[in-house]
């Protein structure tokens, strides 16, 4: 009684950090959702007409399913090319293991806007793979499309979060006893259906976990989209910016905002019904074996 | 398992052929030998232990037949072909894990259909052949658990049925009991041997406890430093040590250093400090040269004034027995099983033992 008294305290700090830090933003967030704005006035009258102006209106909906879109479209890739990735880390790599994560993460110091700066080097007009290309002479003509583009836009996001795939995974993997795998092939299974039956089951919570993180950094980046997306670089998230920046429409880019949120919040809901009633809710929880 | 392209599972064999026979099998990890060049062979039908301490390279050698290694030199057969060329998944050999290694993601009876998936069977043969082989080791009431849902015991069960609903050719068990409590592994050492028997199927069964080897198999192959010491049946090994560390391993002997006399054959005389002694000993021992006197305890009796002459260090009482420990002169230790009536730590004794079944062998 006493301990558990004593926890409740020394809890407390975490929790006013929690509600003064993350929950109460959000909660004004969500206020401000329901006023209106006349000229340079927020009009502190509750209303659901912000919600009503993003659900009729085509940009605003064709803007938040490209964002989940997107979000979709790179964890599926990620989850692609981390996938062999993180088992040779984890099952492959001993001496140096330590060694590979960090090279791995090395490029995420180096801050955003380097990246995508190094990328625009890479892909530009004159950039490194159109002259390179161009040397050998296997084009002509630059292909600008390899710049400024959704396809631009989806390589860099690929680089940056590739690495937040490939840790969910190489965890999956550290997890996994080799010896189901030994145990697999013992009972008749070859190298396709072991995979099938055994490593990727017992993989696949490395995979959600990987691809929760993935998708929502990539639904909330508007930068890459603004840097190298050219004419396609808008995105629900440069819209927001916008609406509390230079059009003081504060109302409806916290409705926008919050429309983000529940959805997403109902997509995680649904990945972890989904983990929790498969099979592999088991592996979840029980770990190792 | 009657996969094609593997080996037919159903190929009668003529009557002399071992099941398995190992030749010059060898085994390196970098600069290290696991297993340096061992020959065995393992008759259909039969129990057989694979006996020794840790990193003895038995471990090694299993994986090597259940095709989880590949041999560095030498080969194995399985009915005379060899399975250099045959992987894990294609040999008529199913395999018991240590720690058993059961699928966490699948139910028990899933974990145990797993290897049939891999024959055309219709889904009521399958269910039937699951139902069986669950029923053959208890646990039809289980069936729709998962593995982390079980004890220990009941996990190994599950781990059994899985390994011998394909009715393998050869199943290996890799210490299967090492994670029960004591009493467990007593009841599962009499299923394994009850099953066997009645499967008429053979088992090859990795293990470093002496007394799990003796209560299980047919024969025993005691393995030392990725050598084979001896290889035979359970008695004979017991009884005839091929050299003191077999004797020492398989436990509780009295081992007494000496010199060989004279050597007729199947027995010599040896000269030890605690006295002369003539009787059967290992084959090609030379007169001079240093050889070991082994006393099983049970062997040793009280005797009024002949005999050893010995101080009681310690008695201990077993239950069923009395063992003493008595120290003889120039400080050998002997210990004797006595029925009842101990003497006292401190007594005088007198130890005689049947020279007929006392054995000499290698130092």
């Amino acid at each position: 009684m006493e301990t558990s008294r004593t926890g409740a305290w020394l809890a407390l700090p975490v929790y006013s950090a929690v509600a003064a830090l993350c929950v109460a933003p959000l909660l004004i967030l969500l206020a401000y959702s329901f006023f209106q704005v006349s000229f340079v006035e927020i009009i502190k009258e509750p209303t659901l007409k912000n919600y009503a102006r993003i659900a009729g209106s085509e940009t605003y909906r064709w803007l938040i399913l490209k964002a989940f879109g997107s979000g979709l479209t790179i964890s599926v890739v990620t989850a692609i090319i981390g996938y062999p990735v993180a088992w040779y880390i984890a099952k492959r790599v001993t001496v140096m293991k330590s060694a590979m994560l960090t090279l791995l993460l090395v490029p995420l110091y180096t801050g955003d806007l380097v990246r995508i700066f190094a990328w625009r080097m890479l892909l530009g007009a004159e950039g490194v793979l159109n002259t390179f290309l161009m040397w050998t002479g296997a084009i002509r003509e630059p292909i600008e499309a390899l710049l400024f583009s959704s396809l631009a836009t989806h390589i860099v996001l690929t680089y940056n979060y590739l690495p937040f795939m490939v840790l969910g995974l190489w965890l999956a993997f550290e997890a996994l006893d080799d010896r189901l795998l030994e145990a697999a092939s013992d009972l008749g299974a070859g190298k396709m259906s072991a995979f099938r039956r055994v490593m990727l089951p017992l993989t696949v919570p490395g995979l959600v976990a990987g691809g929760m993180m993935v998708f929502v950094m990539v639904v909330g980046d508007y930068l890459t989209p603004q840097l190298v997306g050219g004419a396609s670089g808008i995105t629900i998230v440069s819209a927001i910016n916008d609406l509390f920046g230079t059009a003081f429409d504060w109302p409806l880019g916290s409705a926008i905002a919050w429309t983000m949120l529940a959805i997403l919040a109902l997509l995680f809901c649904a990945a972890a019904l989904i983990v929790s009633r498969s099979t592999l809710g088991a592996a979840l929880t029980s770990g190792e074996a | 398992m009657g996969v094609a392209g593997g080996i037919d599972t159903r190929t009668q064999r003529d009557g002399g052929q071992p099941l398995l026979r190992g030749k010059a099998v060898l085994k390196n990890y970098g600069s290290v030998q696991a297993v340096r060049g061992v020959n065995f062979e393992i008759a259909a039908n039969s129990y057989v232990t694979l006996l020794g301490p840790s990193g003895c390279g038995k471990t090694s050698l299993l994986r090597m037949i259940g095709g989880f290694e590949e041999i560095s030199s030498g080969s194995i057969e399985l009915d005379g072909l060899s399975l250099a060329t045959v992987p894990a998944n294609r040999r008529p050999i199913n395999t018991v894990f240590q720690n058993y290694a059961l699928f966490p993601h699948l139910s028990v009876e899933e974990n145990v259909g797993f290897g049939l998936a891999y024959r055309n069977l219709s889904r009521a043969d399958l269910a039937a052949k699951v139902g069986s082989a669950l029923a053959m080791v208890q646990m039809t009431q289980m069936s729709k658990r998962r593995p982390r849902q079980l004890s220990g015991g009941q996990q190994q069960r599950v781990a059994l049925a899985r390994a011998i609903i394909n009715e393998p050719r050869l199943l290996l068990l890799d210490e299967p009991l090492s994670a029960l409590d004591r009493r467990m592994r007593k009841d599962m050492q009499i299923e394994l041997k009850d099953l066997q028997r009645r499967l008429g199927m053979t088992f090859l069964h990795v293990t470093h406890d002496q007394e799990e080897a003796f209560a299980l198999s047919d024969r025993i192959i005691v393995m030392n430093h990725g050598l084979i010491e001896q290889q035979g049946a359970s008695s004979e090994i017991y009884h005839r040590p091929a050299s003191a560390y077999v004797a020492d391993f398989l436990g509780g002997a009295n081992l007494v250093a000496g010199t060989i006399r004279s050597a007729a054959e199947g027995s010599a005389s040896i000269e030890t400090a605690i006295g002369v002694f003539e009787v059967p000993a290992l084959e090609g021992l030379k007169p001079s040269s240093r050889a070991t006197l082994c006393l099983r305890p049970e062997l040793l009796r009280l005797s009024g004034k002949d005999g050893i002459a010995a101080t009681v260090t310690h008695t201990v009482f077993r239950g069923a027995y009395w063992l003493i420990e008595a120290r003889a002169s120039n400080d050998q230790q002997l210990s004797a099983v006595i029925d009842d009536s101990p003497p006292n730590a401190g007594a005088s004794i007198r130890l005689t033992f049947d020279p007929n079944r006392a054995w000499i062998t290698a130092a």
